[in-house]
């Protein structure tokens, strides 16, 4: 992708996507995880946007069963797929790039004016 | 932690996406909470529902988009299915709204009157002979309006041509005669000037007109200052005191030019009968129609009683405008869509046919999703997007084959028929509901098969061994019964299509009892200021008939009133003079007819006894009348009528000669009695030519033309057409519904060879194994053949024996087409199975020869 091109993903998924780039995780993890970025969000309205970037195919769900106190409990876990990878690292350096050169841009664009 | 009962209910409240992406991981969460610290669950698993139902609806919606974005993929990446597919719904789409474009402007589009479902029209229905007719009496309209409860008001009208005389050149117009009243049953106003009042309508008053809008633009360049001036219309000038409102027409499918006030009797005079007119009445508020219709029959009944001289078997009943200008032709229309369904319905079977065949294909990719957990609802939801986008997309192509294909219908829509404003049908609002609500119901006839046949327990096989995904029984068996639907429909249509041109050619082979061919017609206005005197008009007939006869290629000429197979049915009674009917009883009736002497000669009416119309029927003249043989048969059996007299309204009459029946009204009419009256003895301003010649006779019109202005320079000749013309239009809508049914005949004949093909085809491909095997165990190509053609061969019977069961019964809703044909006919029945199973044959028979070629061999190698 060029780094010119606007990306697609929003601030939480690139910060979902992100939070992936270390491995699997239960979705209940990743839920405290960006409540903790300031983004609180309902366990349906948070599976919701998991199922988006499932259906995206930028992430892979899955159910396994865990051990919770006495109790064999199951929970959604995720990994992230190649191309989630790829669209996380593409999203990085077009900000990285902007953040380079957009900023001289800027600063030659104001002393311009 | 297993799932609380509470929670599996309120799941299944959920759609399946929002269940299976939002909910389900969200109370697994809440589990996993709850088996830590021992919390109950019921609380916020309400609330988790809660919270998904919020969500649901973007949810939904997402997915709906993913799947249609998913569908275009699929329909790009096959594309000889998705040509094959679309081209077959489109077409069926196409017809679809193109025949319910015209059902819509005939029979659903509102008529230019406010309420226009309360104008009724009357009806005369003569109980002896059970001739119907539009017209009612004089004396009996005078009766009708003072004694009736049922209607605000009853208006008489009439209609015609005339010309206009301006400055310009003459025009013709459309002329509706009124009574004043009738803007007020119609609930119209007159933008200029004013409406028609009783007092124009009076004894004496001055002529008045209003001018239709279409006129007053055209002819006198929108200004509104003609009002008040006086135009000379027909032999009198009249004064325009209004302009109508645009787009004004009454009835609504006939030109109105002009609007003049017409005078009826207020009390009925004694002969009652004398004097004829339209009626229409609105239905006053809070009455119904069978409220009106039982007044109607109470008052018939009272005037029999008080007049049975003249209103014996008289009975008045009522039809809606609309059904009065649609008549016979609302059932044809309505049988054309129920067949064009039909065709659509085998276009959807088809469609759904492939889309199994392709659904077995895709076993594999519903496997994956549903080992990836899509849900069965999940999984039809997709198939049924699929099948939307397709029919969108064939949609779209439909409503441009409709544009196409309406101009076409429209032109083959008899005259008859009454289109109201045939030029303006088109693709309108009403189509484009209809195409999308078409569509939508065909999304699900075509894709509920495919849709249903998901089977999740088998899907794990297609997973396991992907090299053998093959239909399974389940699958067959679907293909086999939408084949035998297809074929069955395909079979009511060919049934159908088959009686009506059984029909059509018995009413080609019907002998009207005149010859047609070669005979020019044409109606004639005389301008009545120089021709008021009766011997001034007799002199003009005789000249024109002298100077037409004279013309090269002219064999004969003659006028009459009423021209033959135009429906007209006008009756007179008929009484013997040496037999009266006694007193207080009304005469049978007979048909009536003015005709000249010519006008037998140039039909080729034959003679049987006495002589024709001659120039010693003179005005003053003996009065005298010919009779047909049917009255000959029926009121003079075994003597001879020529010499007798019957009574007439001003005296005696002798009958001078006895001709051949003919069929007056229509082809599909019986030969009726009719009594002519000589129009050399009564002639009049207006008459309608017959000319018979010796090649086309539309090659004859400007010497026609010239001869009778060499006469009279202003005569009006107008409505210029051939015999063979008016026959032709009154067989119009058998021909109309034979071309149209034959063409969805061939069409659904043509899908089910290739819905029977389509499954065969791939019954081999999915047997090729097995054939592989038969042929290594020694089976010969015979045996190959008959185990491949013995499938379709008992699909198609099946079919077909279902259909003709399904085509006697709706045969039945044709009868008002057919004519000398039974809707059992078994010629037919039998011809439309023997096409459908020699197609089906041919169809199963190409697939069958292919298996015969399998390679044992290479075939069992493969495996």
């Amino acid at each position: 992708m060029s780094t010119k091109r606007i990306p697609r993903l929003t601030h939480l998924q690139f910060l979902v996507l992100g939070l992936l780039r270390g491995g699997e995780q239960p979705g209940r993890a990743i839920r405290e995880a960006i409540a903790a970025h300031g983004v609180k969000r309902s366990a349906p309205a948070f599976y919701q946007l998991m199922a988006r970037l499932e259906r995206d195919r930028l992430v892979d769900g899955w159910y396994e069963q865990v051990t919770a106190g006495d109790q064999a409990v199951t929970e959604r876990r995720y990994r992230l797929r190649p191309s989630g990878a790829k669209l996380w690292a593409e999203t990085r350096d077009f900000y990285s790039t902007l953040a380079r050169t957009g900023s001289a841009k800027l600063r030659k664009g104001w002393s311009d004016a | 932690m297993r799932r609380t009962r509470l929670a599996r209910l309120l799941g299944r409240l959920l759609p399946g996406t929002v269940r299976a992406d939002l909910f389900e991981p969200a109370l697994h969460d809440l589990y996993v909470d709850a088996a830590r610290t021992g919390r109950g669950t019921a609380l916020a698993t309400l609330g988790l529902f809660l919270e998904s139902w919020r969500l649901a609806p973007a949810e939904v919606f997402a997915m709906f988009v993913h799947d249609v974005r998913h569908a275009l993929r699929l329909l790009v990446r096959e594309p000889g299915f998705t040509i094959a597919a679309v081209l077959t719904l489109a077409l069926g789409v196409g017809a679809n709204a193109a025949v319910f474009a015209v059902v819509n402007a005939a029979l659903l589009r509102p008529l230019p009157y406010p309420d226009a479902e309360r104008i009724l029209l009357l009806q005369h229905r003569d109980r002896r002979t059970g001739i119907t007719k539009t017209f009612v009496a004089a004396g009996d309209f005078a009766d009708l309006r003072a004694r009736q409860r049922s209607f605000e008001s009853l208006a008489g009208f009439g209609f015609g041509p005339s010309t206009i005389f301006t400055s310009d050149e003459p025009f013709n117009v459309g002329v509706l005669q009124a009574t004043p009243d009738l803007f007020d049953v119609l609930h119209v106003g007159v933008p200029i000037g004013r409406a028609l009042t009783p007092a124009d309508a009076a004894e004496g008053a001055a002529p008045v007109v209003v001018l239709g809008d279409e006129v007053w633009r055209e002819h006198f360049a929108s200004d509104p200052s003609v009002v008040g001036r006086s135009i000379k219309m027909g032999p009198a000038m009249r004064q325009v005191v209004g302009v109508a409102a645009p787009g004004f027409r009454f009835p609504a499918n006939t030109r109105t030019d002009v609007i003049v006030p017409m005078r009826m009797p207020a009390q009925a005079p004694a002969q009652r009968k004398n004097g004829w007119t339209f009626a229409v009445g609105r239905l006053a508020p809070g009455v119904s129609m069978a409220h009106a219709l039982d007044d109607l029959t109470t008052i018939s009944r009272q005037m029999e009683r008080e007049h049975p001289d003249q209103n014996e078997g008289s009975e008045y009943f009522a039809l809606t405008v609309r059904d009065w200008l649609v008549g016979d032709t609302k059932r044809a229309l309505v049988l054309l869509l129920a067949a064009v369904s039909l065709v659509l319905l085998i276009a959807c079977v088809n469609v759904a046919n492939l889309l199994v065949a392709r659904a077995v294909g895709r076993r594999q990719e519903t496997a994956i999703r549903v080992a990836l957990g899509a849900g069965r609802s999940r999984l039809v939801a997709q198939w049924l997007t699929e099948s939307l986008v397709l029919a969108v997309v064939s949609g779209a192509a439909g409503v441009l084959i409709a544009r196409w294909a309406i101009p076409l219908l429209v032109r083959l829509a008899p005259a008859a028929s009454n289109l109201p404003d045939p030029d303006g049908i088109g693709v309108d609002r009403a189509v484009l509901a209809f195409t999308a609500g078409l569509t939508l119901l065909t999304t699900f006839v075509f894709g509920l098969a495919p849709a249903l046949g998901i089977r999740m327990d088998r899907a794990a096989g297609a997973l396991v061994n992907p090299g053998r995904v093959t239909a399974g029984h389940a699958a067959r068996r679907a293909a086999s019964a939408l084949v035998v639907i297809e074929t069955a429909l395909a079979i009511v249509l060919l049934t159908g299509a088959g009686l009506v041109l059984r029909s059509f050619s018995h009413l080609l082979a019907v002998d009207p009892g005149f010859r047609a061919e070669r005979v020019l017609t044409f109606d004639v206005q005389l301008p009545a200021e120089r021709y008021r005197q009766e011997p001034a008009r007799a002199a003009f007939y005789t000249r024109a008939f002298d100077a037409l006869t004279h013309l090269e290629g002219v064999e004969a000429a003659g006028t009459a009133v009423v021209m033959p197979l135009t429906g007209n049915n006008w009756t007179v009674g008929f009484e013997r003079a040496d037999r009266p009917v006694p007193a207080g009883q009304r005469p049978p009736d007979v048909g009536w007819q003015a005709a000249s002497g010519g006008y037998f000669t140039t039909l080729q009416i034959p003679l049987r006894a006495g002589r024709l119309f001659d120039a010693t029927d003179r005005p003053g003249g003996p009065p005298v009348v010919i009779i047909s043989e049917a009255i000959r048969d029926r009121f003079y059996p075994g003597e001879d009528p020529v010499g007798r007299k019957i009574r007439g309204g001003d005296g005696n009459a002798t009958i001078v000669g006895v001709v051949g029946n003919i069929r007056r009204a229509a082809l599909t009419d019986e030969p009726r009695a009719d009594l002519y009256f000589p129009s050399e003895m009564s002639p009049q301003a207006q008459a309608s030519f017959v000319v018979r010649t010796s090649g086309d006779p539309l090659q004859s019109v400007a010497a026609v033309r010239a001869a009778l202005r060499a006469i009279e320079p202003q005569i009006v000749v107008r409505e210029v057409t051939t015999l063979e013309a008016i026959a032709r239009e009154s067989m119009q809508i058998t021909r109309l519904a034979l071309s149209l049914l034959a063409v969805f005949a061939v069409a659904a004949l043509a899908l089910a060879a290739i819905g029977i093909y389509g499954v065969m085809a791939h019954s081999v491909r999915q047997r090729t194994r097995e054939i592989g095997m038969r042929v290594a165990l020694g089976a010969t190509a015979s045996d190959i053949l008959w185990l491949v053609m013995r499938h379709g061969i008992a699909v198609a019977g099946l079919g077909a024996a279902v259909g003709l069961a399904a085509g006697v019964a709706a045969a039945r809703s044709l009868s008002a087409l057919l004519y000398a044909t039974s809707p059992g006919d078994p010629l037919t029945l039998a011809a439309a199975t023997a096409v459908l199973l020699a197609v089906a044959l041919l169809a199963c028979y190409i697939p069958a020869r292919r298996a015969t070629r399998v390679d044992p061999v290479q075939t069992l190698a493969a495996q």
